[in-house]
Order: structure tokens, then C-alpha cells, then sequence
């Protein structure tokens, strides 16, 4: 079946009616011609009931959710699916990662392995997450509370404490203070960094110079000797505790990056279309599936040349 | 059964035969595992039974390639709402999360809510969603998105006109 041309024309004129009508400044002579046009013919009146059909569907979710579920997904899908990016010349960024498989400390206290991300409950009632390959220590005594963090990224959400014990996150870059609060603790060979997501935190960098104050919506390297500036951070800092990473106009080399490190083997970027620019939701627990998503949206080639050896390159252009 | 649907059928499943094979391993190397691949595999040929075309194709692999890369980017479409839905009950107050059942019918409904949307150009869709979910009067949405009140009220019509007709095609579906 297909629509008659005067049902076609209605529904367009209804459309434009709808529109007219949600402006929300729409005058009483509108809404009159509005009730004129409506009653002129029985094609009208149809035209418009499927017009409120339309927006009954659209209201069967709260805009609360809809909207940037609908957002999000017009995000990812315009710059993953619909293959709209930037390329910029090459700069030199070859080999993205080489994981070798020597765990640090196999003996910790709490650890995860490459691609597993866990939650767990300490003893006052505070909340770990380890986000993928990282480990911890729990050193709790009289005086304070103690996580050494020797490898990885962590995320803490204190609880209050009977004794008022204050809470502490201790990396060979420095300590982390926490001050009632939920952040992020990640430490790198070379720097660490900290993300507050709810209060604030003080860090003390190793060398001991003076306590750095980190509010909500705050980022912070450092490292043993000094500490960058406090910058704003961004939207996508702790989604991996949701199980996703967040990009946003990211150099597709950075993007691999993260993704590899919740994979094992080797993820490498052909330098060409390493400063590409991405956006989307990436899962982290099904890193083939962020890479299909990136093969089909921005017509990449990914070459699995076994499940652990992975390279990623632009597709080859047919003429 | 007439005599065209049984030769029909035949086709089809001579297709099944030779050609699912290398389809299933193309899907696995695409989703990663078995079991969706398996599920696509049968979708592809499903689709190819449902479109009655299986008597007219010349060259099969190609084809069917291209059904099964529509129904791989379908159900990449559903993952990624679906994880930009989970993001955004994530951000909602616990106080207000719905129960799983809820969650379950929304997302269901935010699907359907996509599909209309499908093909709708990026500012048309930006224009309906600050509209309908956002609740924004066209004055508010000028501003925000610096054009004229004559371009939202235009998008918008013709935002609501797609979604319409789109609407009437899946119900005709």
C-alpha cells in the first residue's frame, strides 16, 4: 500500500500545523486557522491524528532519558557510522602499545587482569573499583586508611569513618588526600594523575612540596618532583566504571590507546590517521566490537593478523 | 505452496547451503563472536526468503555481503542506544531509576523512537529532539543554536513530516 497524493499533502501540512502549533508562541489566529484546516476535509483530520500519533511515541519515554540517549547516539553515529572525520597529515605515532605480560604485583592485595574491571567493598565501607590491570594494597591501621596503588587506574568512594581515620591513596608519585569524596587515581611510569568527581582531594607530590587542593570537576598530573596546573576535566573521566570509554574529537591514536589497554597483544595505528579525529561510546568489555564500529563508521581497516596482533589503517580507496 | 514458492524455496535453500558457511565466519571476524554472528547469519537469509528475490541473484556473495552489513550496522545501532541510554539513566538520581522491567520497555521504545529518526539530517534531528524531549520553545532553541525562528519552525515540520511517513512505513512493514 502506499499513501494517496492528497493523504501525502495532508500529512505534510500537518507536519507544518505541528510545528506551528509547538513553538510555543503560537498566536489565537493560528490556532484557529489551525481548527479551520482541520475540519475542511477528513484526510485533514486522519493526517493529524497520525501527526499526535507520532508525538505520543516520541512521549513514551521521559525526555529526561530520551534526549541525550538520542544525543549521545547522534554523536557517536554521525562521527563513527556516518563516516564523518577529519584527516590531518601524519605525525609519527607508531607503536601505540606493547603489552608484555609482567604483572607488576602479582601478589596484591586486590588486583584485576587486562580487560577486567572489579568492584570491591573495604572493611569501613568505602567503595574500590580497579579498572582493567591494575592493582592494590589495603593497609588499614589505628591512624589511617592506607591504598597503596601500584599499578593502574582506581576509583574510591569514601565512606565516613567512626575513628576519623583520614583516607589516603599512596603512589610513588605522590599521596592522594582524600577529603569525603569520590575520584579517580591513576598512575602511570612516570606521572600519576587524580580526577575528582564528587569534593575534593589534596595531593602531595612525593618530593613533598605543598598540598594541592583538586575540587569536583578537577583534573591533576604530577609527578614525583612537581605537579601540572589543575584543569577542568570532562564528561568522559570514570565512564570505564560504566564500562565505556567516552570520545570526544580524540586523536584516533589516543583512542586506541585506551581501548588496547583493555586488551592484550598489540594495537597498532598506521601513523597517516593517527591524529584523526573520533567521537563516540566505546565498549570496553568488547574492544572487537569498538574496533568493528570504527572499521564500518570511518571506513578503517582493521587487520587481525592473529586474535593478539591487531593494526589499524585507512581503507584502501577504490576508484 | 504454489509451484513459484516451492522453486522459491529451493533457491533459497541452495543459497543456505553453499554460501552460510562463509557468511558466518565473515560475521564472527566482524562481531567477535559466535553467537551474533550465528543470529545474523540466519537474519541474512531470513531477509532473503522475505524478499523473494532468491530466483534473480546473479551474484550471491556480494548480496548477501550487503544484507548482512545492514543488519551488522542495525545491530551496532541498538548496542551503542543502548549504552548511550544506560549512560543517561546513569546521570538520573538513584530516587528516580526505574526498575529493570521499565528500563527494559524504554529501551525497547527508545528503539523504535530511532528508527523514526533515521535519516533525518544532523541540525533537522537536533532541532526535534531540543523540542520534544528537551521541551525548549523554538525562541530557546533559536538562541542555542543561532539560527532564525523561521529555521526551527521549518525543521521541525519537516522533522515531524519524516517521522510521520516513517512511522506509516514500519506500521506497513
Amino acid at each position: 500500500m502506499s499513501l494517496t497524493l492528497a493523504e501525502r499533502q495532508a500529512i505534510s501540512a500537518a507536519a507544518r500545523w505541528y510545528a506551528a502549533l509547538q513553538s510555543g508562541v503560537a498566536t489565537d489566529a493560528e490556532r484557529a486557522a489551525w481548527n479551520a484546516w482541520l475540519v475542511a476535509d477528513p484526510v485533514h483530520l486522519q493526517a493529524w491524528q497520525r501527526m499526535t500519533a507520532v508525538a505520543e511515541q516520541m512521549a513514551s519515554v521521559p525526555g529526561a532519558v530520551a534526549a541525550p540517549a538520542l544525543r549521545g547516539l547522534e554523536r557517536s553515529r554521525r562521527q563513527v557510522l556516518r563516516s564523518v572525520m577529519i584527516l590531518v597529515p601524519a605525525a609519527s605515532l607508531g607503536w601505540l602499545s606493547w603489552r608484555s605480560d609482567t604483572p607488576q604485583q602479582l601478589f596484591a592485595d586486590f588486583r584485576t587482569t587486562v580487560g577486567e574491571r572489579r568492584q570491591f567493598q573495604l572493611a569501613d565501607g568505602s567503595s574500590l573499583w580497579l579498572n582493567t590491570d591494575s592493582a592494590v594494597n589495603v593497609r588499614y591501621d589505628g591512624s589511617q586508611r592506607l591504598l597503596d596503588l601500584l599499578q593502574g587506574e582506581i576509583l574510591i568512594s569514601t565512606a565516613p569513618d567512626a575513628a576519623q581515620r583520614p583516607f589516603k591513596i599512596h603512589t610513588r608519585h605522590g599521596e592522594v588526600l582524600a577529603l569525603g569524596t569520590r575520584f579517580i587515581v591513576r598512575t602511570h611510569e612516570q606521572n600519576a594523575e587524580v580526577a575528582v568527581i564528587e569534593k575534593a582531594v589534596e595531593v602531595r607530590t612525593a618530593s613533598a612540596g605543598a598540598a594541592i587542593r583538586v575540587e569536583a570537576g578537577q583534573r591533576l598530573d604530577f609527578n614525583k618532583r612537581s605537579s601540572g596546573a589543575v584543569q577542568r576535566s570532562d564528561a568522559s573521566v570514570g565512564a570505564w566504571q560504566q564500562g565505556s570509554i567516552i570520545a570526544v574529537e580524540r586523536p584516533l591514536a589516543e583512542l586506541l590507546a585506551d581501548l588496547s589497554r583493555y586488551r592484550r597483544g598489540v594495537l597498532r595505528c598506521d601513523p597517516q590517521i593517527a591524529r584523526m579525529k573520533v567521537s563516540g561510546a566505546f565498549p570496553v568489555d568488547d574492544t572487537d566490537l569498538a574496533l568493528t564500529a570504527l572499521e564500518s563508521g570511518l571506513s578503517l581497516r582493521v587487520t587481525r593478523f592473529s586474535r593478539y596482533w591487531v593494526h589499524v589503517s585507512a581503507a584502501a580507496v577504490s576508484h | 505452496m504454489s509451484a513459484n514458492d516451492a522453486s522459491l524455496h529451493t533457491a533459497v535453500n541452495d543459497l543456505y547451503c553453499e554460501h552460510h558457511g562463509w557468511l558466518n565466519r565473515w560475521l564472527r571476524q566482524r562481531l567477535g563472536n559466535a553467537f551474533d554472528a550465528a543470529d545474523l547469519t540466519q537474519d541474512t537469509f531470513v531477509r532473503v526468503l522475505k524478499a523473494r528475490s532468491a530466483l534473480e541473484i546473479r551474484e550471491p556473495r556480494p548480496y548477501l555481503s550487503r544484507i548482512a552489513n545492514g543488519l551488522l550496522i542495525d545491530l551496532f545501532r541498538r548496542r551503542s542506544l543502548e549504552q548511550s541510554y544506560l549512560q543517561a539513566l546513569a546521570a538520573m538520581p538513584e530516587a528516580l531509576q526505574p526498575s529493570p522491567e521499565e528500563q527494559a520497555i524504554m529501551l525497547q521504545a527508545l528503539v523504535e523512537i530511532d528508527r523514526l529518526l533515521q535519516g533525518l539530517g544532523p541540525k533537522v534531528k537536533q532541532v526535534l529532539i531540543l523540542s520534544q524531549f528537551d521541551g525548549l520553545s523554538y525562541p530557546q532553541i533559536a538562541a542555542q543554536l543561532g539560527i532564525s525562528l523561521r529555521s526551527v519552525n521549518k525543521h521541525m515540520a519537516k522533522a515531524m513530516e519524516h517521522c510521520c511517513l516513517m512511522q506509516i512505513q514500519m506500521q506497513l512493514a
